[in-house]
């Protein structure tokens, strides 16, 4: 692919691996020049790579030693060509460059990253959480975060509103009949009486 | 939403859609609940005056249905008092109406809610 | 700044104007088409900052994606986009099948092109209906509503499902069309091209709709690629991007249809857009029933198809050959195993461009299940849109773009 082989010869010291899966190519890279080669595969006339098509990244938990890997699926709407762009990112400095200078819709895809992942990207105009609420505890898309948190590490806020609602429980209608009077929806002759009311 | 619409009209039952809770008798909570919904259904609800119900449509507002995740409210009965529950995912527009039929009932069965004469 | 503004501040002084208004719209707002919330910074009457605040609808899909085997997770792509579900199937069996590398049957993919296509005309008209019904319009609504009614009754025909069909699986589709639902697809067909005009009469030429579209919400081609916007949002750009016509999948090299595509770039672009794209669907769906004709009685289900998912009709199923992996076992159940490997594919949904990236280790579930939703990022590009513009036009705004927050969230 052209694409590769340009990369090859401008970025000689970057690019770690080259291959394709299920048909499509995919080039894994170092972190630090990231902004670099994506400008580069963006502008250049032949490649025009203009069509960020998503950003996400993987968490190769036991798996492989750099833990993160940042994937920009890239699409170039005149040459019809898909390039997938993987960038390593360790475990112990979760950091990358920002692209929101070369692609204005990575904005939101890096703050979904930083959420769903915590690897923070530097030079980010806007950098929080996006889809989880801002006080959240952990980072749910890592394979060490619970698939279902409940009981003591649930979300502070909701315990909070739990609490609240046990407390405004007692003023409801149902707590406020008067003693000695029978609820009569618990009656089923109640209903049925309604019942046949309502069809006649 | 369908079932507002002209093949299924809610309003025929005179039953309307209001846009502001202060003016609303019934909650129908459509769809998931997850956590950071939670509280402002609750404020919605807190907003609505006495006598006020509420219908769980679906089954991720009964019970999460399958979204056993770490967002996700098992079911809105965790922070609302539910009356009726219409499983399904999504329910029937014929469901929710036959919901409302059943709320109906229940709040003719009622008494002293509405006033000390019923 | 507008002149009038100008007049008006220096009457009342300067001082008083440093302050902005804000306005906080949602989540439970019934015109944002779901549980999105927006912040609005306000210099009277227009807006000078919008900050989307999303994420009330986050049910942690692509996490229980992962926990789920291949098959299972057919039924979650259904939760994303509910009210065009049958494209999302598609988008998802597709990528798993490349992964894979399962040819699937001729007959399956004109059936995955005909419900991907009813798929679409029943979300545009929905898209119709409330768009139409947020800027004032009361009467499209319940015609709108009216046809699709009809397609959702046919979509219960085929798979007993009005909005979460479910109905492609790995390899192929679960069950064959009735000559029952052909016909009534054919009545269909003959129908809906004297239903468009309709509408188009009821907005065309209402003044109140032609004021709050038009020259609302511009954005030039180039600026919207930058921005991600993809589908008909895009193409009432001038960008000339369909991945039907520039990466064909399925059959949709094979079928006669124009990309619909407007030069204007504003709330008005879109909705003509929105438009073309219904008949030329409905043209698609025409021609499909005909190629249907040809290959009678062919199997609508891969040989080698694993799955949870079977058929209904078990003996008209070819014999299943043996999978050529090794079979997992979960629960005691045997689901398929993917070979390692990730993939990127990307179909056209009603909204744009719907991406599944699925990471396999060659396990039965995936590694990763990661959602490319069109909603997420157009919501994202509402900043940009609505710069500038009146309060009021920020509801035309968001109902031009055609939002689904299950999909955005996921």
């Amino acid at each position: 692919m052209l694409a590769i082989e340009m990369l090859k010869e401008n970025f000689p010291d970057e690019i770690i691996e080259e291959g394709e899966s299920a048909g499509q190519p995919y080039v894994v890279v170092k972190k630090e020049k990231i902004v670099e080669i994506l400008k580069f595969l963006h502008e250049k006339p032949e490649l025009l790579f203009d069509h960020l098509a998503d950003l996400t990244a993987v968490d190769w938990l036991g798996k492989k030693t750099p833990r993160f890997e940042v994937v920009y699926n890239l699409f170039s709407i005149r040459n019809r060509e898909l390039l997938r762009v993987k960038a390593q990112v360790s475990e112990e400095d979760p950091r990358i460059d920002s692209v929101t200078s070369v692609w204005k819709v990575a904005n939101w895809f890096e703050r979904e990253v930083y959420d769903m992942f915590g690897i923070i990207f530097n030079g980010h105009p806007d950098l929080r959480r996006l889809i989880m609420p801002e006080n959240w505890q952990g980072h749910p898309l890592r394979k060490d975060h619970p698939l279902a948190v409940e009981g003591e590490s649930e979300w502070q806020d909701y315990k909070e509103l739990k609490e609240r609602v046990r407390e405004f429980a007692q003023y409801d209608w149902y707590h406020r009949i008067p003693q000695g009077q029978k609820d009569v929806t618990e009656s089923p002759a109640g209903e049925q009486e309604e019942t046949n009311a309502t069809s006649a | 939403m369908a079932a507002g619409a002209s093949h299924f009209d809610l309003d025929r039952f005179g039953i309307i859609f209001r846009a502001s809770p202060r003016q609303a008798d019934v909650l129908i909570v459509a769809g998931t609940v997850t956590k950071k919904m939670a509280p402002i259904v609750r404020r919605v609800y807190d907003q609505m005056p006495e006598p006020r119900y509420v219908i769980a449509m679906g089954s991720c507002a009964c019970s999460g249905g399958v979204f056993r995740t770490y967002s996700t409210a098992q079911g809105c009965d965790e922070f609302l008092p539910v009356d009726v529950y219409i499983p399904g995912c999504p329910p029937r527009p014929e469901a929710l109406l036959e919901g409302l039929m059943k709320l109906q009932q229940k709040i003719r069965s009622e008494h002293n809610r509405w006033g000390s004469f019923r | 700044m507008p002149q009038a503004l100008e007049i008006i501040k220096k009457q009342i002084g300067e001082d008083e104007w440093d302050e902005p208004y804000y306005v906080n719209m949602g989540p439970q707002h019934p015109a944002t088409h779901g549980v999105l919330r927006l912040f609005l910074e306000l210099d009277g009457e227009y807006i000078t900052h919008c900050d989307p605040i999303i994420g009330y609808l986050h049910r942690g899909i692509e996490k229980l994606g992962e926990t789920f085997t291949y098959s299972q997770n057919i039924v979650l792509t259904d939760r994303l986009d509910y009210i065009a579900s049958a494209a999302n199937n598609v988008g998802y069996c597709l990528a798993v099948e490349k992964l894979m590398g399962l040819e699937v049957p001729r007959r399956a993919q004109i059936l995955r092109v005909i419900v991907c296509e009813m798929a679409r005309i029943a979300s545009h008209l929905l898209w119709l209906a409330t768009h139409a019904l947020d800027i004032g319009a009361m009467t499209v609504f319940l015609y709108c509503f009216r046809d699709r009614e009809w397609l959702l009754n046919i979509y219960e025909e085929i798979c007993g499902a009005r909005l979460t069909h479910t109905y492609p699986c790995i390899g192929g589709v679960r069950l064959d069309f009735t000559p029952h639902i052909i016909e009534e697809l054919y009545k269909f067909t003959e129908e809906f091209p004297n239903r468009i005009p309709e509408y188009e009469t009821l907005i065309d030429v209402n003044r109140i709709w032609l004021k709050r579209t038009k020259g609302v919400g511009v954005i030039s081609g180039e600026k919207a690629v930058n921005l991600g916007l993809t589908g008909p949002s895009l193409r009432g750009s001038g960008v000339r991007y369909d991945l039907r016509k520039t990466v064909p999948y399925l059959i949709y090299d094979e079928l006669d249809f124009e990309m619909a595509v407007e030069y204007e770039g504003d709330v008005y672009a879109r909705y003509r857009v929105r438009m073309k794209e219904m008949r030329e669907s409905n043209k698609i769906i025409r021609q499909c029933l005909d190629k249907l004709a040809e290959c009678e009685g062919e199997p609508v289900i891969a040989e080698n198809a694993p799955g949870l998912f079977m058929p209904f009709d078990k003996p008209k199923r070819p014999q299943a050959a043996p999978h050529p992996k090794k079979v997992y076992l979960i629960k005691g159940v045997e689901v398929p195993v993917v070979p390692e490997g990730d993939v990127y594919v990307a179909t056209e949904v009603p909204k744009g461009e719907l991406g599944f990236y699925l990471v396999s280790d060659g396990a039965g579930h995936p590694w990763r299940m990661r959602i490319r939703a069109p909603s997420f990022v157009h919501i994202s590009a509402i900043p940009d849109l609505c710069k500038g513009q009146m309060v009021a036009d920020i509801i035309a705004v968001i109902g031009s773009i055609d939002i689904v927050l299950g999909e955005c969230d996921r």
